[in-house]
């Protein structure tokens, strides 16, 4: 082993906004491993100062295209912390449908239109077309639903309308619910139909592991994601979400634009496979199915099984809906108008857990209700410093491969944290070739 | 039931001039009694992937956006889907997910192309982080608002 290369990828694509990956090889020793993200800053805490706490949700909704509904639910769960409203249960149940609903349409995504590429040798999801387009058709079907649940909940199929602090600002009518857990009941069928599929082609997932930390939420009464308590699959149970920073401890490097973070270790993961690693007994039996068909057990140490993580995230997110529709009907839709403040002012942190990760929104309000401080703390900066510790150890176990390989590898690694880089990069760039 | 018409905005107005898709789409909004009863509006926002599942709704659509065709900043500019694959131009709608014509691949396969798609795209100045359009897109507006109204009324007649 003496050969010199260098792999530069830049503007990594299938994944959100701008990330590069830099290998250096000298006489075959690894001189430089480097996961960058060079988007430009965000400054959506700046945006948020000034603003009245009803205007923070609208904002913070137009934040990502994908985790619109996470950001709003995380910012309206801080706001009502801060001002001490007391959400009824029928709001409690629905939006933990929108946040099954968000799930199931950003980790279809991922799984269908970014992943499947690398598992089929294909370049896109458009060169699956014709070779593979009953697996396609299955993925449009499940990304259609899941974008019509959404509608149905929140109002729109993202940046949603109706989540509001204290409640909803209009509800779904019965029927409507009714004909959705129809649809939800064949959709299961399907992510199991797919689950197959997946798993004939599985095995390119490459066998990696690295040991590190998981962090997201837990809790005793559900497979958390709309609330619990903050944990760690080191340290267990933090005692307050309040104090989020002790555990969710943010830095900044040199070469990157982002903000990394750290807890016990040089690095930990949030994510599906963080959610899975904490909590995977809560799972429905039909996502344990799942699971088991991929070997997948808790605790995994293999990044790129994320994505398997989410597949199995994505029938209990079915699963539970079904639940949480029987229960919301068998009571009866009420008419509730949004449970309004107690408190003109405070401070107020909201935790949620969204598709790529754990999420928090933190507001401080003045007596007038505008909003005078905001800290964020986004979950692809979270993954940051763990992509660059797997590209650390797993570079030494592939260096011997072929270049075009070692980079697809790092590629596909980066992709399995389905990373949001940009987190609601819109901008329409057209060159004419 | 399919619908007739649907005029869909996009953009991030968290991004400066790439709300301009938006802030169109209101203003035609406004004006809805004076176009069709069968017109949808949408806010598709930063839509991506999800554009496939608002297209196939409709057999005629209209998508308002900024898109950087290099022209002068304020100019409005017609594609059809046509003139976009003629110039073989790259119309990403997020950098997540595909581009325009890639998302017109699935509506092929899915069979639920509509009958006939404009994009109207606003040059932008400024697509920087930061609530409200540079002076450029200001100045503009007033103009671009007229356009559009006018060209979507005599295109649905």
């Amino acid at each position: 082993m003496s050969k010199d290369f260098s792999i530069h990828v830049e503007h990594l694509t299938r994944v959100e906004g701008h990330g590069n990956i830099t290998l250096d090889v000298k006489k075959g020793k690894i001189e430089k491993i480097q996961w960058s993200v060079v988007e430009a800053p965000r400054f959506f805490e700046a945006m948020l100062r000034g603003q009245h706490y009803n205007e923070l949700r609208p904002i913070t909704s137009r934040i990502c295209g994908i985790c619109s509904i996470g950001h709003s639910l995380a910012s309206v769960k801080a706001t009502e912390d801060a001002l001490g409203v007391k959400i009824t249960s029928q709001t409690a149940a629905l939006r933990r449908l929108a946040i099954h609903a968000e799930n199931m349409q950003s980790h279809i995504l991922h799984i269908g239109y970014l992943v499947a590429p690398d598992l089929f040798g294909a370049g896109s999801v458009f060169s699956m077309l014709g070779k593979h387009t009953d697996t396609v058709l299955k993925i449009v079907k499940l990304h259609r639903l899941a974008n019509e649940m959404s509608d149905l909940i929140c109002g729109r199929t993202i940046h949603p309308i109706r989540l509001v602090v204290g409640g909803f600002s209009m509800y779904p009518a019965e029927k409507q619910l009714i004909q959705l857990k129809k649809r939800l009941i064949e959709a299961q069928e399907l992510t199991k139909d797919l689950a197959s599929v997946i798993l004939s082609v599985a095995d390119r997932l490459p066998a990696f592991t690295r040991e590190t930390e998981y962090i997201g939420l837990t809790s005793d009464e559900e497979y958390a994601l709309y609330d619990g308590d903050i944990a760690s699959t080191d340290t267990g149970r933090h005692p307050s979400n309040r104090e989020y920073k002790e555990v969710m401890q943010e830095y900044l490097v040199p070469h990157s634009t982002a903000k990394y973070a750290k807890h016990t270790r040089e690095s930990y993961m949030v994510g599906a496979l963080a959610r899975f690693n904490l909590n995977s007994k809560q799972l429905h039996p039909i996502a344990q199915e799942i699971a088991s068909l991929f070997k997948l057990k808790a605790i995994n140490y293999n990044p790129f099984m994320n994505t398997i993580a989410q597949l199995v995230e994505f029938s209990h997110n079915v699963e539970d809906s079904i639940s949480l529709i029987d229960t919301i009907v068998e009571l009866g839709i009420k008419q509730e108008k949004p449970v309004k403040p107690v408190k003109k002012a405070g401070r107020g942190v909201g935790v949620v857990e969204v598709p790529r990760g754990i999420l928090v929104h933190d507001y401080t309000l003045n007596s007038q209700g505008y909003c005078t401080k905001a800290n964020c703390i986004i979950p692809t900066n979270q993954n940051h410093a763990n992509i660059q510790k797997d590209m650390e150890k797993l570079v030494p176990e592939i260096i011997n491969r072929p270049e075009k390989e070692i980079e697809l590898t790092l590629e596909m690694l980066v992709r399995a944290y389905d990373p949001c880089i940009s987190c609601s990069t819109h901008y329409l760039d057209v060159s004419f070739l | 039931m399919k619908k007739k018409i649907g005029i869909i905005g996009l953009g991030n107005p968290l991004r400066a001039d790439d709300g301009i898709g938006l802030v169109l789409l209101r203003y035609l909004q406004d004006y809805k009694k004076t176009l069709s009863k069968e017109i949808d509006f949408i806010d598709g926002g930063t839509s991506g992937m999800n554009l496939v599942h608002l297209l196939e709704n409709y057999d005629s659509v209209f998508l308002l956006d900024a898109v950087d065709f290099k022209g002068t900043s304020g100019e409005l500019r017609k594609f059809t889907v046509e003139e976009v694959k003629n110039q073989k131009i790259q119309w990403f709608l997020s950098t997540h997910e595909p581009d325009f014509l890639s998302v017109f691949t699935i509506l092929q396969q899915l069979g639920k192309i509509p009958i006939q798609v404009i994009i109207f795209g606003v040059q932008p100045k400024d697509i920087s982080y930061k609530v409200g359009f540079s002076e450029e897109i200001n100045t503009a507006l007033p103009h671009l608002q007229k356009k559009i109204l006018k060209e979507i009324q005599s295109m649905i007649i």
